[in-house]
């Protein structure tokens, strides 16, 4: 056995069988064709196979980025119509839109008296 | 059965005639995934072995791991060396085993060689002490038995096991050699003992 240096590079030949040995399963052969009888049944993805799978992942996000648009412009109309109608305090605050109104509060003012 | 190669095999077979066998299986030649799966069987076998222990929990993990490899082949760098690049499938498959199974199944030691009992012969000698050597891994942390069943028994460099683990090439280091301290003490015990 090698000497027990510190982080030694050389490989410890008499461990190294020693662990082959208690390690070792036995049966390779049988476990070979088990696994390639076994490798038979699996699918290995083709490119077509991960295309078809990419091209299905785009359409779903297509779809939700199409139903998240849709809801956002069906928001923004809805809300739009609140937007445009003014308020009481818009209309006491805003300048009037036309100066003859004050000649009517006037008249008002006078037919009063 | 013996084992169909020597340990250090797999890091001396020519690369080009891995990614050769690669790229056939990858084509869908069943007979080169075949060769594949020989060449490596004994190392991932062994391995597997290594952190779980049980030998029949071995071989599934071994043979899910090998299948799994097969299915991401297509993702192997044929410029680097097969073997880490499979192993490391190896190793996690018989990591995540290890933690699934919820009930830690250990094969425990005869009484008799525990015991320091009579042996009749050398093979029965041969065989206690593997169980012992079984049992000493089985103690170790998980990573520093794959870390010394990687460098001492199937030749690989501490660079190729750092790229296997997942872990530096230090830390590599280090875990061989405290599993070697540990494995040698049992070695020389059992020495002196016969």
């Amino acid at each position: 056995m090698i000497d027990p240096l510190p982080f030694d590079h050389r490989r410890d030949g008499v461990l190294g069988r020693a662990l082959r040995e208690a390690l070792d399963p036995g049966d390779a052969q049988a476990f070979v064709a088990r696994v390639v009888a076994l490798a038979g049944q699996v699918r290995v993805p083709s490119w077509d196979a991960v295309l078809a799978r990419w091209a299905r992942a785009g359409v779903a996000a297509a779809l939700v980025v199409a139903l998240a648009a849709g809801y956002l412009v069906g928001r923004g109309t809805a809300a739009s119509p609140t937007a445009a109608r003014p308020t009481v305090s818009d209309v006491l605050i805003a300048p009037p839109a036309h100066p003859a109104e004050v000649e009517v509060v006037l008249a008002s003012v006078i037919g009063n008296n | 059965m013996a084992d169909p190669q020597p340990p250090r095999e797999p890091a001396r077979i020519a690369q080009q005639d891995e990614a050769d066998l690669v790229a056939r299986a990858v084509a869908g030649e069943r007979a080169a995934f075949g060769m594949l799966v020989e060449r490596y069987a004994g190392v991932a076998r062994r391995v597997a072995r290594a952190v779980l222990g049980n030998a029949e929990d071995a071989d599934d993990a071994a043979q899910d791991a090998m299948l799994s490899a097969l299915v991401k082949l297509e993702q192997y760098d044929a410029r680097r060396p097969f073997g880490p690049w499979l192993l490391r499938i190896v190793a996690n498959a018989a990591t995540d085993r290890r933690r699934r199974r919820s009930v830690r199944r250990v094969e425990p030691l005869d009484v008799g060689l525990t015991a320091g009992g009579p042996r009749p012969d050398a093979t029965v000698e041969r065989r206690a002490l593997n169980e012992r050597l079984r049992q000493a891994l089985a103690e170790l942390p998980e990573r520093r038995r794959m870390a010394v069943v990687l460098f001492d028994v199937e030749g690989y460099s501490h660079g190729e096991i750092a790229l296997i683990l997942g872990i530096p090439e230090g830390t590599v280091r280090s875990e061989v050699f405290h599993a070697r301290r540990r494995l040698r003490v049992l070695l020389a015990d059992w020495k002196e003992e016969g």
